[in-house]
């Protein structure tokens, strides 16, 4: 009865983890299928839409005493887009402050700062392009009223002036064109320098262009923003003006259109706007990157507000998003340290601990994260090899290890911070706790096994954290598990049949070699 | 790679991965598990069945039994010091006996009564057990080992090792100290392993750290041809062991002392498969036949019998010249 009884049971539960992990794979591949053929959703990557890496760097001097520092950040819209936004903000206190007129402000605040301080704004942009069209706002017709602005003098010259233009005009539509022409292009004009307000060129022509498009009922403002077109370290704030007319959107640049560009704010404002600071050095650079994952599930999703997507992350707010990107492809990482298992038979210390290595090399690189592993490891064995001789209790003595751990790690971001390598700032985020419990394992195999079983299962470690660092960063990886979360019931449809795998492993095959050849005789 | 994938297979050897599945897991639940690795829980249940086991001095569960330590250690004969949750052999301190200042350790070296209590502490801190949870140490009998294994052993206890499956002992080996091994019989510290005819008790060939050998390495004597005594004795007690605990699967360590006869050590939930290599043979066919063997109602004794049958049928006796 007992052996029909361990029989059946065998074969039920592999029957069941086979039905199990049919299932997951065919729920996967359903809700993958459903999003490729019928909502399109790109299978790569690819090079759709570049983003942009945006950065505001203002470096300053301040001498005790208030300094406030305003700047505009960019902002979404439905044509342009931003991500990944951080902000350094020091000791500095940040506000944050939206206008829909204007655009979106960074406040940063400091009552009694001094030394040299360093400010800066980073984000991912997704810009846009000359057919993109204007915000909804831009679509409301204009009061026919000359600008407020002038004295009564300049306000006889302007009307003069815009009724030539208007009868010179057939339609709106010429108007606009005529108008722009005597502006930009015919200078010399003296009617028209004696229109420009008080404000720096090219802002003066651009607002009275867009306030005598506004006069003659066509809506107009300028806008202000970077062009997207080369990795530049210093680029130049740009000014151009924005009109609707006869129900077409339209953008007037000075100088030839650009490719792409990122609207960041309306007005004549400046762009940064700093008091009580000196040696102010503000510094804006952008710099083309390969297009993100998250960046472009977003579009995907704009384009078609569609059921599948409940099965994506893009209705998260950014930053959840980012933990996800990095959290999703964990899983990707566990196959691989399962299939080096079960399959090849690769000894670790501890079950998940290359895992959580190779997350942390995420931060410092594969070849930096080996040596700095491989260094701290090495230090901590010493110690805790020195510590045998004291004869301590196992959790203080395990603490004395995790303490030593974090001076090691604070000494080489010293070292490695005053040699200007990044590498030593990334550092920090190694996992102390893990790092001690790896050292603590490997001495009590040191001295349990030998020294060569330590440093194997070390290596296997290594090597394990290495694979799965290559396996959680590759891009198509990270992109196909971010924008098909689906893909992961697969992965686990493959450890539930992994989990039932009985044959040899390949290290069993070296280990028990010389029975094969006993076999053969 | 791939012809001694082949090959392998052929031979019918178990892997890990399949002895976890099939036996460890199909076999062996988890809530009996304790039963084997709380030694003193193991010596309990073996008492009770009539199942001679080292005999315990005491017990030092906390530092405040500390006080004991140095009474307990008091024995003449000596006494093993071992963690209560240990795994491997890992932990395990063996004291001759007491001289100047001290006690003697097994390797000849003076222990002085501080290393000692260092010792026990780590034990009781978890230092040795399988999930470094605070542990229990044990004193108990030293055992003083047959001299059978004298020539074929280096500075230790030898030990015989046999796996029950379903409570019929299917296959059996002899663990050898060796100078390498420190006096363990561990054969991941080196010791030697020796494959046992499960109908004789004699011994065959034998293996260190993977590697088949003919010969001790220590001491260069043959390792074939050697019969263990009171060897139906044992089978008896490793088929018992089964009743005991109701573990599927596991592994019987036995000593045999001078005076007392063969002693159960320990039992191991999860015994290794390097005794194929001893025996030089794959178990996977007498596996699957132990498995599908109808056991209803038999007694050890009943068992132990079917057990020499199916060993033979896939065994045959081999004759030493």
């Amino acid at each position: 009865m007992q052996t029909t009884n361990v029989t059946y049971l065998s074969v039920t539960s592999t029957f069941h983890t086979r039905l199990l992990a049919l299932v997951l794979t065919v729920i996967a591949l359903t809700i993958f299928g459903i999003k490729v053929f019928q909502y399109k959703y790109p299978l790569t990557p690819g090079a759709q839409t570049t983003t942009w890496d945006f950065e505001v760097y203002l470096d300053f001097d301040t001498a005790n005493q208030p300094v406030r520092i305003e700047t505009f950040i960019p902002s979404n819209s439905d044509t342009r887009s931003v991500s990944q936004e951080q902000y350094y903000n020091g000791a500095f206190g940040l506000r944050l402050e939206s206008d829909d007129e204007d655009g979106r402000k960074a406040i940063w605040t400091y009552r009694y700062p001094d030394d040299r301080k360093v400010l800066r704004y980073r984000a991912r942009l997704e810009g846009e392009t000359q057919r993109s069209p204007l915000p909804a706002e831009m679509h409301r017709p204009a009061d026919r009223e000359p600008p407020g602005s002038l004295n009564d003098l300049e306000r006889q010259a302007f009307i003069v002036w815009s009724s030539d233009m208007r009868r010179r005009s057939a339609d709106n539509e010429s108007l606009a064109e005529l108008i722009l022409q005597e502006i930009f292009v015919e200078k010399d004009a003296d009617e028209i320098e004696a229109l420009l307000p008080a404000l720096p060129p090219p802002l003066d022509r651009l607002t009275l262009a867009a306030e005598a498009l506004q006069s003659q009922g066509i809506r107009a403002r300028v806008a202000n923003g970077v062009y997207l077109d080369e990795a530049r370290r210093r680029t130049e704030v740009q000014h151009w003006l924005e009109y609707h007319v006869e129900g077409r959107d339209k953008r007037y640049f000075i100088g030839p259109d650009p490719k792409e560009f990122f609207t960041i704010w309306y007005g004549t404002e400046e762009m940064i706007r700093a008091d009580g600071v000196f040696d102010f050095e503000p510094q804006v650079s952008i710099q083309p990157i390969d297009s993100s994952t998250s960046d472009v599930v977003r579009k995907a999703a704009r384009e078609a507000r569609n059921p599948v997507e409940l099965f994506s992350f893009d209705r998260l707010p950014v930053t959840t998003q980012l933990v996800y990107q990095v959290l999703i492809t964990i899983p990707a990482g566990i196959v691989l340290l399962v299939f080096m298992r079960q399959f090849i038979g690769i000894e670790t210390l501890g079950t998940f601990m290359p895992i959580l290595i190779g997350i942390a090399f995420r931060e410092t690189a594969l070849l930096n994260g080996i040596i700095l592993f491989t260094m701290l490891v090495a230090l901590g064995l010493a110690m805790r090899f020195y510590l045998e001789k004291l004869r301590l209790l196992l959790v203080p003595r395990l603490a004395v290890v995790l303490i030593f751990i974090v001076i090691c790690m604070a000494v080489i971001a010293q070292v490695f911070n005053g040699a200007n390598m990044r590498m030593g700032l990334s550092i920090s985020l190694f996992p102390m706790v893990i790092l001690t419990m790896t050292i603590e394992r490997m001495s009590i195999m040191w001295e349990e096994y030998s020294a060569e079983d330590a440093i194997k299962a070390g290596a296997g470690s290594l090597l394990i954290a290495s694979l799965s660092y290559l396996v959680m960063t590759n891009q198509h990886v990270e992109y196909l598990l971010f924008n098909f979360p689906e893909l992961l019931l697969i992965l686990m449809a493959a450890c539930l049949l992994m989990g039932k795998y009985t044959g040899l492993r390949v290290s069993e095959i070296i280990r028990f070699r010389e029975l094969a050849k006993q076999a053969e005789k | 790679m791939i012809r001694t994938w082949i090959a392998l297979r052929k031979a019918g050897l178990l892997g890990i991965n399949e002895r976890n599945l099939r036996l460890v897991n199909d076999l062996n639940p988890r809530r009996l598990m304790r039963l084997v690795n709380d030694k003193t829980e193991t010596k309990r249940l073996a008492i009770e069945a009539g199942i001679a086991t080292p005999e315990l001095y005491g017990l030092i569960r906390n530092p405040l039994d500390m006080r004991n330590l140095e009474k307990l250690l008091d024995k003449p004969d000596g006494c093993v010091i071992k963690p209560a949750n240990g795994s491997q052999g890992n932990g395990i301190q063996v004291i001759l006996g007491p001289m100047r200042g001290g006690w003697r350790r097994s390797n000849g070296q003076r222990a002085l009564l501080e290393d000692l209590r260092f010792h026990v502490n780590n034990i009781l801190s978890g230092m040795y057990s399988l999930s470094g949870q605070p542990d229990v140490a044990m004193i108990e009998y030293r055992v003083k080992f047959d001299e059978v294994f004298d020539p074929i052993s280096f500075g230790g206890v030898p030990d015989i090792r046999i796996i029950v499956l379903r409570g019929i002992p299917f296959v059996a080996m002899v663990r050898l100290p060796t100078a390498e091994s420190d006096g363990k019989a561990n054969l991941h510290k080196g010791g030697v392993g020796v494959g046992l005819d499960l109908v004789t008790g004699r011994t065959m060939h034998g293996m260190q750290n993977g590697k088949t050998t003919e010969i001790h390495p220590d001491t260069a004597n043959p390792l074939s041809n050697l019969k263990v005594p009171h060897w139906d004795e044992m089978l008896l007690m490793a088929a018992k062991a089964y009743e005991v605990t109701g573990l599927g699967y596991l592994g019987a360590d036995i000593v045999l002392d001078k005076g007392k006869g063969p002693l159960l050590l320990e039992l191991n939930a999860r015994p290794g498969l390097a005794i194929q290599v001893a025996n030089r043979m794959g178990i996977l066919p007498l596996v699957n036949a132990t498995l599908k063997a109808d056991t209803e109602g038999m007694s050890a004794e009943e068992r132990v019998e079917m057990a020499k049958k199916l060993y033979r049928s896939f065994a045959p006796e081999r004759i030493f010249a």
